[in-house]
């Protein structure tokens, strides 16, 4: 029951992406090519904020855990503070198995 | 930090301040602020004046008028009460020192000591020739005056003459009006009304004034190169300069700070607050942040906001306080000036990299917004730069998307400011990166590239062409081959397999090629292999010895495999393919491509001798026309989507260098990382040498296990050179022969042999009711005497020469091997050149023949004295030699029944002599399966025969149950004998030598074996009746049998060596009738079960025990036992329980 556009990464060390993922409402088939980069911008820009273990209220949103530096940062568009979190419950309890 | 550390980053912003600056001057003053409002007036005279003190009070005057007077909205004024500052000018060369030092004096009393100044300048004449070089001290601020003047025509009061000074004098003052500016607030940027060189009405002056006044002034627009203050030497310098100080300190300073307190404007009171040195209270930011927000959101004057933000920002940078600059300065930025807010961003962003912790990422990000906002501003090269900047950041961390978004504004900017290079090497960024985009995005990406690469190329067209970074090359797979094409079969023709670049790299059988060369290099050097040698190489791969330079021959093509891997999602097209070589004399003709999926061959016709470099690969490369449409990206000025993708290619190169292996032989290879060459790609062209195609005429793909076949070979001389020393090796010489003295034996062509006996017939007039034929023949002549390893088999070529152009078919025989299955068999053929060439003594020609075979006959023979039957020469020692054939072929391949026709022996001791017929079996037919026994009575060779025969002499005798005679002794019967007795001869000779080793006690043991010892060979000759395609033929075959000892079983084909799992299990009791018989049961002791492992031709024996209660009749054949092969899984059980019942009987003790 997802409606709004959501961007996950894992980011490794070395400021580099582990893994990307693209989460779009159902009705949005694609996404739109010219404007996945921004994404990888703002993540990226957000890493600085995640190191200083801020939080940025804006109109999108970044959310980060940080574990052993691995980063994981999801950007979305739509305010939806509980699935969010539960859904960086689960990936950090994958990701320590 | 790194990124301060390139080249690219720039500490400074120079185009910043500047805006800066220039924004603050070309502000209009505000009414509800003093900023740009004089806080004082400068009065000037000149010492050289007739009354300087008039003057001074007439300035004054003026000043005041001005000042107080409402016809002047212009300029803005402090304080009612200006600061009134009156400065005499001295010229020392030229003015009189005394009257200037009293009229300073009169000054001093009138305006106080505070209030007045003597300057003395101009200490020298205007010497243009002078060496001394003092820099002019007014030229940067003239400059700026200059900007300001073009645009103050328009508008502003004008002028005030002040005096009747020098020119040079008055720029002095105007230099230094602006001096005092600098520090801290900035002057107005519009005209001062007291300044000289204004033109307009000047209010109260009078005409000669006037007419001076705009006299100086044209003269200083003509005269804007004029070297000023070339009359100041470097003590009026210091004179200046402490003037300065003076006026600051003495005059202004305090008069501000009388004034200021009283102020309470929040913007001034926080800039004044911060220019407080050694303020008890910190900076006042929140006065700045409210001033701000007033100005934007309430006055909706962003002039005064953005004044307001770069005052603060600047005051907090000073502070350190990079965080809250940026913020303040990223808060300015708007959609309604994509200039400002490409400054201000960039700002933000070198504040996030100066902070105590360099907030890097963030200054790529806002370095990126910047170089947007300059773009969207038509600022393409301060977009680029900015792009560049944020690319040090991104640049190989994997967010590729980022990356290429960057790479693709570098390449654009790059191409609209003509900097073509680089814009080319940002497009090949985004193409060469493993592109995550989307097939369309890499179309449009690709079509781009190409459009700036033909841009550059048409820059330079004879320059060498540029690297292409499409497809990739995989340089280490790159094969190059030597030598002409595989011919395609031509008819009956087949041509030898050789090598080819269809062929996989296979290293076990690269091993064996190389073994078999070897092995045919040391025959031909009378069994030792030059120093020199090193196996040929026809197809260089990353698995071949690449060390060396390859030969090539002349006029013989190198094809060379280019590897292609286009990373895209969209097709690349190439076209024009070639290769780039260099070579140093005349001409050599690089041709044509042949494509095979990502794989493109070359190939080159050397022409002359000598060394050949191929470098590389030449091509256009395009996109497949219309296949994907261009889409919001947009297409590059000129570059129109549509009609001109179809053309889009370029021609480009790229380069073919490979690495060689990793060194690890040295200490100092393994401490660090070399590599050896790979000279692949460099073969050195020889002369020419002979070649040879070798072609297979009637040659099968299937036999019978044992079928002799006929086939042909032509060799074929290609070359213009003579060959000679042809041989031929193989590791299967059973396989084949050319036959001794066959010229005399069958027709030579293969048209005329068709239907023909592949042996030598000779028809009998009558059946010689089994009596053998007799005759003789010495394995030399068959060239398998001493039972060597491998044969090297001379081609009997006619004068063992084969002339250019000439062609030679020679009969081959082929036997199917014993073993069913499919057999690979592989002829390396050696060839020399008549002609001694020093770089390469031969060459070799490989040939690969599949046979698969199919049962045919086992043969089991045994051999035993015979006491009763007397030779008819009354001579001892006749023996008797059983003989089981059977069928054991499945009529898969369409055998209908096999005819013996034919048992031969051959022995240096022994003979057949005659058949005894123990069957009814009189025709010798066997169906499938059916089984034969043969009896034949065997004698000692004739005494005085076998003296004179040499060891290598054998005895054929044929016993024949047709009519025609098969000659045993004579190709291809004989061939086929002796090459299986000599591979036979390899096995036991190491049984043999392992019973030698064994210790004396054993001779006993040894010379009964002796006596037993037989060495009768038998040759097996049959026909196969096979329905083919409703056809019959007719095969032909033999098979041999070697027996060694007497009484001992002999077989034609090795049994099958294998190791079996045996199972003994006593526990099991049977329920067979058998054991129902016997009286009552009986107890095996200790263990029940036995597991054992049995090698080939093991024997093994178990030591059982068993406990008998009663007496009577006991069956101990009860075990069962369980076989399987070692490799397999399923188990059978043996027939054991069929045998005889093992019996005892216990008696009453």
């Amino acid at each position: 029951t997802m409606s709004g556009s959501f961007y996950f990464v894992i980011v490794g060390h070395h400021d580099n992406p582990v893994f990307e993922m693209e989460f779009l409402p159902p009705g949005k088939a694609e996404s739109k090519d010219d404007h996945r980069h921004l994404n990888q911008f703002i993540a990226h820009a957000a890493l600085d904020l995640v190191d200083e273990n801020m939080w940025l209220s804006n109109n999108i949103k970044d959310c980060a855990l940080i574990f052993s530096h691995m980063r994981f940062i999801m950007l979305h568009d739509v305010r939806q503070e509980d699935g969010i979190k539960n859904f960086f419950t689960d990936v950090y309890d994958l990701y320590i198995k | 930090m790194e990124l301060k550390e390139s080249s690219l980053y720039t500490a400074t912003t120079p185009w910043f301040e500047s805006y800066r600056e220039t924004f603050l001057q070309s502000m209009p003053a505000s009414d509800h602020e003093f900023l740009n409002h004089y806080l004082a007036c400068m009065l000037v005279a000149s010492s050289g004046e007739a009354e300087p003190m008039e003057q001074f009070s007439k300035l004054s005057q003026e000043q005041h008028r001005i000042q107080h007077n409402s016809d002047y909205s212009y300029p803005k004024w402090f304080i009612p009460n200006t600061l009134k500052y009156y400065v005499l000018l001295h010229d020392v060369t030229s003015g009189d020192e005394q009257r200037a030092e009293s009229i300073y004096e009169e000054m001093k009393q009138k305006y106080g000591t505070q209030g007045c100044y003597l300057l003395k300048i101009n200490s020298r004449a205007p010497n243009r020739a002078s060496d001394e070089q003092i820099p002019d001290p007014w030229s940067q601020y003239l400059q700026k005056n200059s900007i300001q003047h073009q645009e103050s025509y328009e508008d502003g009061p004008c002028t005030m003459t002040s005096n009747k000074n020098s020119d040079s004098n008055l720029l002095s003052l105007d230099g230094l009006d602006n001096e005092i500016k600098v520090d801290g607030l900035p002057n107005s940027f519009r005209v001062h009304p007291l300044q000289l060189d204004q033109c307009g009405d000047p209010p109260n002056t009078d005409g000669s004034d006037h007419t001076k006044s705009a006299s100086v002034r044209e003269n200083k627009k003509a005269s804007t190169g004029v070297i000023r203050g070339a009359c100041l030497t470097l003590t009026d310098h210091d004179r200046i300069r402490q003037f300065i100080q003076e006026f600051t300190f003495r005059g202004l300073l305090p008069h501000i700070e009388k004034t200021i307190r009283q102020l309470n404007d929040q913007e001034m009171a926080a800039v004044s607050a911060f220019l407080q040195p050694g303020a008890p209270r910190p900076y006042p930011a929140h006065y700045m942040d409210t001033a701000i927000q007033t100005y934007r959101d309430i006055c909706k004057n962003m002039v005064l906001a953005e004044r307001c933000v770069l005052l603060s920002a600047e005051i907090l940078k000073s502070q350190s306080k990079y965080s809250e600059a940026a913020a303040l300065l990223i808060r300015l930025t708007s959609e309604d000036s994509d200039l400002r807010s490409a400054l201000l961003l960039e700002q933000a962003a070198h504040c996030f990299i100066n902070m105590k912790s360099p907030m890097v990422r963030k200054y790529a990000f806002h370095m990126i917004l910047a170089g947007h906002r300059f773009s969207k501003a038509g600022q393409k090269k301060h977009a680029l730069r900015c792009y560049c900047q944020a690319m040090q950041v991104y640049k190989g961390k994997g967010w590729s998307l980022a990356e290429d978004h960057i790479n693709f504004t570098i390449g654009r900017q790059s191409y609209t400011l003509r900097q073509l290079d680089n814009a080319v090497s940002a497009f090949r960024h985004i193409l060469i990166n493993e592109s995550k985009q989307s097939a369309a995005q890499q179309g449009a990406f690709l079509r781009e590239y190409l459009y700036v690469y033909k841009n550059v190329n048409q820059l330079s067209p004879d320059g060498p062409l540029p690297q292409l970074p499409l497809p990739y090359i995989n340089s280490s797979a790159t094969r190059v081959f030597f030598g002409h094409d595989r011919r395609p079969a031509d008819g009956e023709k087949q041509a030898a397999t050789h090598i080819s670049l269809d062929q996989e790299y296979d290293s076990e059988s690269s091993q064996q090629w190389r073994e078999l060369e070897e092995h045919v290099v040391a025959v031909a050097n009378k069994g030792i292999i030059p120093s020199s040698f090193y196996p040929t190489q026809y197809c260089l791969n990353s698995y071949s010895d690449n060390s060396r330079f390859p030969l090539a021959v002349v006029e013989e093509p190198i094809t060379v495999e280019v590897a292609f891997r286009n990373p895209l999602k969209v097709p690349l097209l190439l076209s024009d393919l070639s290769l780039l070589w260099k070579f140093q004399p005349k001409d050599v003709n690089g041709k044509d491509i042949e494509r095979a999926r990502e794989r493109a061959r070359l190939k080159l016709f050397p022409h002359h001798i000598g060394e050949l470099h191929i470098l590389g690969v030449v091509y256009n490369l395009g996109t497949i026309q219309g296949s994907v449409t261009v889409d919001g990206i947009g297409a590059l000025p000129g570059c129109h989507t549509g009609k001109h993708s179809l053309s889009m290619s370029v021609r480009g190169r790229q380069d073919l260098e490979i690495q060689g292996p990793r060194l690890n032989n040295t200490k100092e290879e393994k401490t660090s990382v070399k590599y050896g060459p790979d000279r692949r790609l460099d073969p050195v062209v020889t002369e020419e040498m002979p070649l040879l195609e070798v072609f297979f005429i009637h040659f099968p793909t299937g036999l019978l296990c044992g079928e002799i076949r006929k086939a042909y070979v032509e060799f074929v001389n290609v070359s213009k050179c003579p060959l000679t020393g042809l041989k031929v090796v193989s590791k299967r010489p059973e396989f084949f022969t050319f036959g001794v003295n066959t010229a005399a034996l069958t027709p030579l062509s293969p048209s005329t042999s068709e239907n023909c006996s592949a042996y030598k017939t000779v028809v009998t007039g009558s059946p010689s009711a089994g009596t053998a034929l007799v005759s003789s023949a010495s394995s030399v002549d068959f060239g398998t005497s001493t039972g060597q390893q491998l044969e090297a088999i001379p081609v009997p070529l006619p004068d063992s020469v084969l002339l250019p152009g000439a062609s030679v078919q020679l009969p081959m025989w082929l036997r199917g091997p014993d073993e069913e299955g499919v057999h690979e068999i592989n002829f390396l053929f050696y060839y020399e050149s008549v002609k001694k060439q020093p770089k390469r003594r031969h060459r070799i020609l490989r040939h690969t023949a599949v046979i698969c075979t199919s049962r045919s006959l086992n043969v089991r023979a045994t051999v035993c004295r015979s006491n009763s039957l007397e030779d008819e020469e009354g001579r001892g020692g006749n023996m008797l030699v059983f003989v089981d054939v059977e069928n054991t072929n499945t009529s898969e391949a369409g055998v209908k029944e096999f005819h013996m026709v034919q048992v031969s022996s051959s022995s240096k001791h022994w003979q057949l002599h005659k058949s005894v017929n123990i069957s009814e079996n009189k025709d010798a037919k066997l169906a499938s399966r059916e089984k034969g026994k043969f009896c034949f009575k065997a004698v000692r060779c004739k005494q005085n025969e076998a003296a004179v025969q040499s060891s290598e002499k054998y005895t054929f005798a044929d016993i024949i149950f047709g009519n025609e005679q098969i000659i045993s002794s004579a190709s291809p019967c004989a061939d086929f004998f002796y090459r299986s007795l000599s591979s036979e001869l390899k096995k036991p000779q190491d049984l043999l030598s392992a019973h030698t080793e064994k210790h004396g006690a054993e001779e006993a043991v040894r010379l009964i074996q002796k006596c037993s010892e037989v060495d009768l060979n038998l040759v097996i000759l049959w026909k196969a009746y096979v329905v083919e395609d409703n056809k019959q033929l007719i095969l032909e075959g033999q098979h041999h049998v070697v027996l060694r000892t007497v009484g001992k079983e002999a077989f034609s084909q090795s049994q099958k060596q294998a190791d079996v799992d045996v199972i003994v299990d006593l526990r099991h009791k049977t329920t067979s009738p058998e054991a129902l018989d016997t009286h009552g049961s009986f107890t095996w002791l200790g263990q029940t079960q036995y597991k054992l492992q049995l090698r080939s031709e093991e024997s093994r024996s178990l030591q059982l025990k068993a406990c008998f209660v009663h007496t009577g009749v006991y069956n101990l054949g009860t075990p069962r036992v369980f076989a399987k092969l070692s490799d397999q899984v399923t188990e059978f059980e043996t027939s054991q329980q069929n045998s005889m019942p093992a019996l005892i009987i216990i008696n009453n003790a």
